[in-house]
């Protein structure tokens, strides 16, 4: 079994606004695109054209809708990748030492040359975010772009996760959550951001940030004022324009 | 004609539900080259049915419904979206695919379980006794304005596919390979 190190002070991890997420997986498709051709083995594709296809993602979007007992239903989408946990069950399960906790900046990695898919990690995750390529027969995580963001052959802005990097919404935060004056963690402490599941002790570095209450449905839109017709008769070049299209 | 988009609200009763199309975000991001990752995001499509017509209808986990509009019908998966209009039906677009397009298999699910509603647009609009029939899209950008489609709905026995189930057209390339491992580089 595989030790964790002694605790960082340097925490990183993402933070992600379940506010602001449209579910548009530009976050899943931009992962795969770095991850494939980067870090370690390629993430493979089955069937890839066929009946069934299946492939290895490191960062998925699950869709949920929730009905509360008043109000409108509400569509909520969550993205889910490796949420860095301080006591990560993946790592002291692993009988190889492949699966490790980085002491410098607790970027929870697999060092795929030790690995022997045996999918024990893949089991005491909690989360379900690792994921064994079929292909390559070793598992597969999130490395929280550990290739861009201390990669100094990248422009600046490039150096962060390429989640981060690509997502429009502005949903997907990177930064240090060990500093509590970070941007990252002044967000989690504006907004409320949680921990998944915190009752199983993993001490999840990512945080949520929770949507916000939304309306409840049955509200005018402030605009539709706005909509009743301001003139009825046209005059002038406009009229002339409108009765001449109209002819067409 | 209107410069301007226009929209009228059809009131034939025979089709009182409002049907929408909008293409998946995903599909946005990467359109052409990598059709391999974005068919298992979006791989099929059901019509998602607010709670007012799924239960009008007695749907359940799993059933078809057949759809009709003046011009057409389709018979295709439901499922339940409680956070709708309770007036309107929709789908992904651009996910079904005619067998044989794409080079996919022609089990492939965009094939057998995803589905357009093209089969119940006109492309061209009423005629209006002037021997000319306008096309039914946008006059000043093409794009086909569907937004003013209605439809009737009604549960029927599923099918093994969705229907119309046209036969497979013939690739002008071969198939993909079955499996990929994109590495650019050591």
């Amino acid at each position: 079994m595989t030790a964790l190190p002694p605790k960082s002070d340097v925490k990183l991890g993402l933070v992600i606004d379940l506010d602001t997420c449209v579910g548009c997986h530009a976050c899943v498709v931009s992962c795969k695109g770095w991850n494939t051709e980067n870090y370690g083995a390629p993430l493979s594709d089955q069937d890839a054209y066929g009946e069934n296809p299946s492939g290895t993602f490191l960062n998925r979007v699950h869709s949920y809708e929730v009905q509360p007992e008043q109000g409108a239903a509400q569509t909520i989408h969550f993205p889910k990748s490796c949420l860095h946990c301080e006591d990560a069950p993946c790592v002291t399960v692993c009988p190889t030492g492949a699966s490790y906790k980085r002491a410098e900046d607790g970027i929870v990695l697999v060092n795929e040359d030790a690995c022997i898919g045996c999918g024990l990690c893949a089991w005491a995750c909690p989360y379900g975010a690792r994921e064994l390529d079929q292909a390559a027969g070793v598992m597969k995580k999130c490395t929280l772009c550990v290739d861009r963001i201390y990669n100094e052959n990248l422009p600046e802005e490039d150096r962060e996760p390429a989640c981060v990097r690509t997502c429009p919404a502005g949903a997907r935060h990177f930064g240090d959550l060990g500093d509590a004056e970070s941007d990252v963690s002044k967000l989690v402490q504006e907004r409320g951001g949680m921990d998944l599941m915190p009752e199983l002790g993993t001490k999840p570095v990512n945080k949520y940030l929770p949507p916000r209450p939304k309306d409840q449905g049955n509200e005018i839109d402030i605009l539709a004022p706005l909509l009743a017709p301001i003139a009825t008769e046209t005059s002038g070049f406009l009229g002339w324009l409108d009765r001449t299209l109209e002819k067409i | 004609m209107n410069p301007l988009p226009v929209w009228s609200n059809s009131t034939d009763k025979d089709y009182p539900i409002h049907a929408l199309t909008q293409r998946p975000m995903a599909m946005y991001h990467s359109w052409g080259t990598q059709n391999a990752w974005l068919r298992q995001i979006h791989g099929v499509n059901p019509l998602y049915v607010p709670t007012k017509i799924w239960e009008q209808n007695d749907f359940k986990d799993g059933d078809w419904a057949k759809v009709s509009s003046p011009h057409g019908e389709i018979t295709v998966p439901v499922a339940h979206q409680a956070a709708l209009n309770e007036n309107t039906i929709w789908t992904w677009n651009a996910i079904g695919k005619r067998k044989g397009a794409w080079a996919l298999d022609e089990k492939a699910p965009e094939a057998t379980k995803g589905f357009l509603l093209n089969h119940i647009i006109h492309e061209l609009m009423p005629a209006k006794g002037d021997g000319m029939r306008w096309a039914n899209s946008d006059p000043i950008t093409g794009q086909a304005a569907w937004f003013d489609l209605k439809v009737a709905i009604e549960k029927v026995e599923a099918p093994a596919e969705c229907e119309p189930n046209i036969p497979a057209q013939k690739s002008p390339v071969g198939k993909g390979p079955k499996n990929l491992t994109w590495k650019v580089g050591a």
